[in-house]
């Protein structure tokens, strides 16, 4: 039973058609890796699931929501879908607590108390704990990038989707990253990484798939898509990349 | 100098009255302003316009004439009575909310579009990352703004001494022809006013530097 479905998904900005047939099943605690060139379409693909953007046509279904029926609640539904974006997006004007239990409190009507403790507690699983009353243009980008998955993890999603988490760090910053979203994996989440770290990749993903175009080219186990590639536009990708 | 200290009560009270416009007329724009700028970033066109042809006539029209306007062209009207007072607050209200409302806008929309993003993607609605997220740093990026639009409001009023509301420049008038004294009498009125707008800016530094955002 697939917690993810999504069926020939196409997306246009304009006349430009940037997803042209995209179908996938994902499946409940499954991390897949989405890999391809620039601007293959891979943000804008993660940006449909919890329809950021708009669908032109084509059906996801998301824990049992159809996202692209218009008469449902789109900010229910995006509740159950954590976010992490490559700039960070944290709120400035908030301190990194704030951060977390904004959501929570305001969303959900959890009481402050208990949404600090929980805030507290995630913000201790990133390993910035005692960053909780700093504001975020004090932290580093890994520090910030760890607040941003706390944050998203507050609202207690069933699925966390990830737009390249760690491109915009300095690469001494990356590894602290990719350690909480392993942490995260190997308890189960329902992971979608668009990363270009393909180290991460390899060891975590239990699926890959590769974009080019507007098109899943290939999707694979990552020992099989990255050792043995089927299809010569994924030889070349990897060929330049690794 | 003796002219001036025998004016001082006279004048202290157009100085009240001046200042008692200005709060409620800076309020009451701050208020036009925020509404009419919601109006104007509404994925509404017909709302769009409606704000933009409001802002339009303001800004393509001296505050004058907007004053002779509404106290003498809608009291001319039958159903619409007001006093020179509530017409007075009311212009500047409306003039100041126009100015406003545009500076809000830009404030919004300085905002990084990933702010939204981020807030939508938490299941905020627009309305709530409206709120929450974005006009919180709007608000505290477009003070500086916020405080020179208060001080020409400021400075506006003292225009309504046309109307004959009793106010700092309408004082100042009276005392000056009462008391052939207009050297004395005008240096005072001007240095109350610029006291009031120093302590305007004080204020602002103030507050600048407290809503910093780090
Ligand atoms: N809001 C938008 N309006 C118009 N065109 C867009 C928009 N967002 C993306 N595109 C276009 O869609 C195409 C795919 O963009 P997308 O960001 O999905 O690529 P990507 O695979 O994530 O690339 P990258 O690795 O550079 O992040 C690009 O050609 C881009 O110019
Ligand atoms: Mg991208």
């Amino acid at each position: 039973m697939s917690i993810i479905s999504v069926k020939h998904l196409k997306k246009s900005f304009g006349e430009n058609q940037v997803l042209k047939d995209i179908s996938t099943e994902i499946a409940e605690r499954e991390v897949v890796c989405v890999i391809g060139p620039s601007g293959s379409g891979k943000s804008t693909f993660l940006r449909c699931l919890n329809r950021l953007e708009e669908i032109t046509s084509g059906e996801v279904i998301l824990n049992g929501h159809n996202v692209t029926d218009h008469k449902i609640d789109i900010n229910r539904v995006r509740q159950e879908v954590g976010m992490v974006f490559q700039q960070f997006n944290l709120f400035p004007h908030k301190t990194v607590l704030q951060n977390v239990n904004l959501a929570p409190i305001k969303l959900k009507g959890v009481a402050k108390e208990e949404a600090d403790k929980r805030a507290l507690e995630l913000l201790e699983k990133v390993g910035l704990k005692e960053k909780a009353n700093n504001y975020p243009g004090e932290l580093s980008g890994g520090q910030q990038q760890r607040v941003a998955i706390a944050r998203a993890l507050a609202m207690e999603p069933k699925i966390m989707l990830f737009d390249e988490p760690t491109s915009a760090l300095d690469p001494e910053m990356v590894g602290e990253v990719l350690n909480v979203m392993k942490k995260l994996a190997q308890e189960g989440m329902t992971m979608i990484v668009v990363t270009h770290e393909m180290g991460f990749a390899r060891e975590v993903a239990d699926r890959v798939i590769f974009m080019d175009g507007g098109y899943i080219v290939e999707e694979n186990k990552p020992k099989e898509l990255f050792d043995a590639p089927q299809n010569e536009r994924t030889k070349s990708f990897l060929s330049k990349v690794l | 100098m003796e002219a001036a200290m025998n004016a001082m009560p006279y004048l202290l009270e157009g100085l009240k009255m001046t200042l008692y416009i200005f709060v409620i007329a800076i309020f009451f724009g701050f208020i036009i302003g925020l509404v009419v700028a919601m109006l104007r970033l509404a994925p509404i066109k017909p709302l769009q316009w409606i704000a933009k042809v409001y802002v339009d006539i303001i800004r393509g029209t001296p505050l004058l004439v907007q004053i002779f306007f509404i106290y003498f062209g809608l009291n001319s009207l039958s159903f619409i009575s007001l006093d020179n007072v509530t017409a007075g607050i009311l212009t500047v209200s409306v003039n100041a909310g126009a100015y406003l409302s545009e500076n809000i806008r830009a404030g919004i929309q300085s905002i990084n579009k990933g702010q939204t993003e981020a807030s939508r993607s938490l299941g905020f609605s627009g309305t709530q990352t409206m709120r929450y997220i974005i006009l919180p740093q709007a608000l505290r990026r477009m003070l500086p703004t916020f405080t020179n639009q208060a001080i020409i409001t400021l400075k506006d009023t003292s225009l309504l001494s046309v109307i004959g509301i009793a106010d700092l420049t309408q004082r100042g008038e009276v005392q000056a022809s009462a008391t052939f004294e207009s050297f004395a009498i005008w240096t005072t009125v001007g240095i109350m006013y610029f006291i009031i707008i120093y302590l305007l800016t004080i204020i602002s530094n103030y507050l600048e530097k407290r809503m910093v955002i780090r």
